[in-house]
């Protein structure tokens, strides 16, 4: 076997390994995957009953949009959520502190990898959880969802490409930890821009024109809106395919940063190391 | 017992004011929430001019209230509680409770982030500024109502917390709480009413969102009615109690446990 | 190239912050900021074959554990060169780190809720071990340090000294060539410890590892290590046998004499004194038995600081 092939053999191996190990320990814990999920409905949970509740005073839609479609996209929303969580740039820190980067360092794997498989095998149990979760919404708020085949088939593509895209660049900022005490500040005007330009608060088309404009050129769009709305929405075969293009470039401009900024994270850290 | 407190809080102060540069990073983090809550609020009225009754104004009491309670609950009622649920996990609550004093108050008043105070008051400037814009003026009485049931509410949000941080001595690992807490929090960012029929009950009085923010932006806002004063008053009284008794329950249970 | 590990002139020196107690002080610190320079590491050459047991000894803060960081790949010098099996160690190079590991003491590597052995799956996939190999290797651990039972309990389970054991396995199942133990028996009880050490030597017999090993417990280092390397300041202060380092430091020996009417006696004398010490003994006295000792190697290792 070639040296290329037995080290994406390993890789894959690595993957199925970790994601194995990550269910089983999810599983142990089942009350706080509950209590956290309880937590993640509610965002938009609120945001649905707001913007519903503005569609019925104005002759049931906003911009076009019905009310029935104001809750499929949010209810797809926590799907796409459920998916696109990885691990948190703020937990840098504490992983910092207790030593355990310093036991990753010592491995001949590289960091990115272990959070990437880890949260993987996350999804699987959540996933299991979600789908109670996603009838009880269905229920109550009447969403309108007619998808052709092809948008299942993109949407299930684009889900996990949102996911990637998100380990990249969260990896990418968990760095900064590394380089500067004001990471933080950092990470809070990150995620601000996310909540508003991704399609996290509210579908990317009732923003107004300049904001649409912005977030066409940053990463956001591609981990909360261009899933969703792949399948909510009605985008030609054309958007949707040139879509996960834009995906597949986001991968890549992720990967270049964390190869980047990993390289120069770790020369600092060993001018101060733990 | 007051003269615990006071030196807890100078200790806490003491404290932060060792690292001023976080006061300059919560400036701009305030500052950033508020305007991103704002932005929301603007593209929400550019398609509507009322929400369940409520003027933009209006809204921004209700806004101003909101970030005001999360500034206390981010100084003085989170830091405690994720201590205490650490501290139980961890097994080291022996700590605080060989000391000669009343559990309770030594638990919720060790920690404090001085510098999130600056949402109080980003939120009273946002308070403050929804007030001007009213059309009706606002007296003396609405104002000393409003402070009476802000007061009322940080109380409520204060025993929902230690309820939830008390069941960690069953449940133990509750690293979820934080953000849970926040997820739904964030409720309180629009009036109960707008919000279906169990949804608005649980918000009110399991999760006491509906009396500590709504209520308040309420008396400011010439909805307040006698009955919901009464009410408030009332349930924050049982609460407390209630509180009080599952605290020292929970406790019993710890040290009868523990190893 | 000299030997596995080769050390020349290795340095580290740490910039950091000076800050004094008090308000103002905190305050001035956010303008104006001093720095102090520390030297963990003060120009340290060695050199060490393979298959040698390697004992760093020195007190807290002299320099060992920066050593064998540096030596691991975690830190990267201020100064000099170093070469473990023809690497350099800050390069961390996959080849290099799949033949090596750093064990220390108190530190978790292991998944926390799951039984061990799931944990060492990890492993095997992270190194890249044929599942054969990985399974004898696994199996060989567990038996020489018998904790065949408590792999299979999650590591949250397990105490201090048995997640020590687990973690050692967990560390050594890609065989490395180079061990680096940083303080390994720290707060385990004197069974654990004595486990773990004879573990250690058994590794060391069984597969020609090359062992550095750093400890504040002399047992360990007196039961595992032909050679020791004493630091103190980021230095070298003596590098040699263990038994020379009483020779030349010690400053006295203890002889001990059983008189023929049964009274012991215990006398210290500077150690150019000792035959001359001895042979008046003998003279003067009826001696039944007698023994001349070299101080307790606390001791001398006290007297080497102390200098």
């Amino acid at each position: 076997m070639s040296s290329q092939q037995s080290a994406v053999r390993s890789y894959v191996d690595f993957y199925a390994t970790g994601i194995r190990t990550q269910i089983l320990t999810q599983f142990q814990y089942r009350v706080a995957m509950y209590m956290y999920t309880l937590g993640m409905v509610t965002e938009p949970v609120i945001y649905l009953v707001v913007w519903r509740t503005i569609a019925r005073q104005h002759g049931g839609a906003i911009n076009g949009v019905g009310a029935g479609q104001i809750a499929a996209y949010y209810i797809v929303w926590t799907l796409v959520r459920t998916f696109n969580v990885v691990f948190t740039p703020f937990g840098w820190e504490e992983r910092i502190r207790e030593g355990q980067f310093s036991s990753q360092l010592l491995r001949p794997l590289h960091p990115v990898h272990y959070d990437m498989a880890w949260f993987a095998g996350h999804k699987i149990p959540w996933l299991v959880m979600y789908a109670p979760i996603a009838v009880a919404l269905s229920l109550v708020f009447h969403p309108t969802l007619d998808p052709r085949a092809i948008e299942v088939v993109v949407f299930i593509v684009a889900i996990w490409g949102a996911y990637v895209i998100r380990s990249l660049n969260h990896f990418v900022l968990g760095m900064l930890t590394l380089l500067t005490t004001r990471a933080t500040s950092i990470f809070q005007i990150w995620f601000l821009s996310e909540l508003l330009l991704s399609g996290r608060l509210v579908p990317l088309t009732f923003m107004p024109e300049w904001s649409q404009s912005i977030a066409a050129w940053l990463p956001f769009k591609w981990t909360f809106y261009f899933p969703i709305e792949a399948l909510v929405g009605s985008m030609s075969t054309h958007t949707l395919l040139t879509g996960l293009l834009w995906q597949c470039l986001w991968t890549l401009i992720g990967s270049a940063l964390v190869w980047g900024s990993f390289r120069i994270a770790v020369k600092h850290y060993s001018a101060v190391g733990n | 017992m007051i003269k615990l407190a006071w030196t807890y809080v100078r200790l806490g102060v003491l404290n932060e004011m060792q690292y001023r540069a976080n006061f300059f990073v919560a400036i701009v983090q305030s500052l950033l929430g508020v305007a991103v809550a704002i932005a929301v609020l603007a593209l929400v009225y550019s398609k509507t001019n009322a929400l369940d009754g409520w003027s933009q104004s209006e809204l921004l009491v209700v806004l101003g209230v909101q970030i005001l309670l999360g500034g206390v609950i981010h100084a003085t009622i989170q830091p405690n509680m994720e201590r205490l649920t650490q501290e139980v996990q961890d097994g080291k609550l022996d700590f605080a409770l060989v000391k000669p004093a009343d559990s309770q108050l030594l638990i919720s008043l060790r920690e404090l982030r001085l510098w999130q105070l600056v949402d109080v008051i980003s939120g009273a400037v946002v308070i403050a500024v929804g007030v001007s814009r009213l059309q009706t003026s606002v007296g003396a009485g609405h104002a000393f109502a409003f402070l009476a049931l802000l007061l009322i509410g940080a109380s409520l949000l204060y025993c929902f917390w230690l309820v939830l941080a008390t069941g960690s001595f069953w449940v133990v690992n509750m690293w979820f709480l934080s953000d849970l807490f926040e997820g739904i929090y964030q409720v309180g960012r629009w009036p109960i009413g707008v919000y279906p029929g169990w949804l608005r009950y649980s918000m009110t009085y399991l999760v006491p969102i509906g009396f500590a923010v709504t209520v308040p932006a309420q008396a400011m806002t010439h909805r307040l009615a006698w009955t919901t004063v009464a009410l408030a008053v009332g349930f924050a009284v049982v609460v407390f109690f209630v509180t009080r008794w599952f605290w020292r329950f929970g406790l019993r249970r710890y040290s009868g446990a523990s190893a | 190239m000299a030997g596995v590990v080769h050390v020349d002139n290795l340095e580290k020196v740490f910039r950091v912050p000076e800050r004094e107690a008090g308000l103002r002080a905190s305050v001035t610190s956010l303008f104006h900021r001093r720095w102090r320079e520390v030297r963990a590491v003060d120009g340290v050459s060695f050199d060490v074959e393979a298959g040698e047991v390697v004992g760093f000894l020195g007190p807290n803060g002299a320099g060992k554990t920066t050593t064998l960081k540096m030596l691991s790949g975690l830190l990267h010098p201020t100064g000099g060169t170093a070469h473990v099996l023809g690497h350099v160690p800050w390069k961390r190079e996959r080849d290099y780190l799949r033949r090596m590991t750093l064990v220390m003491g108190n530190r978790n590597q292991l998944q926390w809720d799951l039984p061990a052995l799931d944990s060492f799956e990890l492993n095997r996939a992270i190194y890249r071990l044929p599942r054969d190999q990985f399974v004898q290797t696994r199996d060989e651990l567990i038996e020489l340090l018998d904790v065949g039972d408590l792999v299979r309990k999650p590591v949250r389970q397990l105490s201090l000294g048995e997640r020590m054991k687990v973690e050692v396995v967990g560390s050594l199942l890609h065989l490395p060539q180079v061990l680096f133990l940083d303080e390994p028996t720290i707060g385990l009880d004197v069974t654990m410890q004595k486990r773990i050490r004879s573990f250690v030597a058994a590794y060391n017999e069984r597969f020609g590892a090359t062992v550095l090993l750093t400890s504040h417990y002399m047992a360990d280092v007196e039961a595992l290590c032909k050679r020791v390397i004493v630091i103190h300041h980021g230095r070298l202060l003596f590098d040699g046998r263990l038994d020379s380092l009483a020779d030349k430091f010690g400053a006295y020996k203890t002889i001990e004499a059983v008189l023929a009417d049964g009274e012991t006696v215990s006398m210290q004398v500077p150690r150019a004194e000792t035959s001359a010490a001895t042979a008046r003994l003998l003279a003067e006295h009826d001696v039944s038995d007698l023994t001349v000792e070299d101080p307790p190697i606390e001791d001398v290792i006290e007297q080497v600081f102390a200098s």
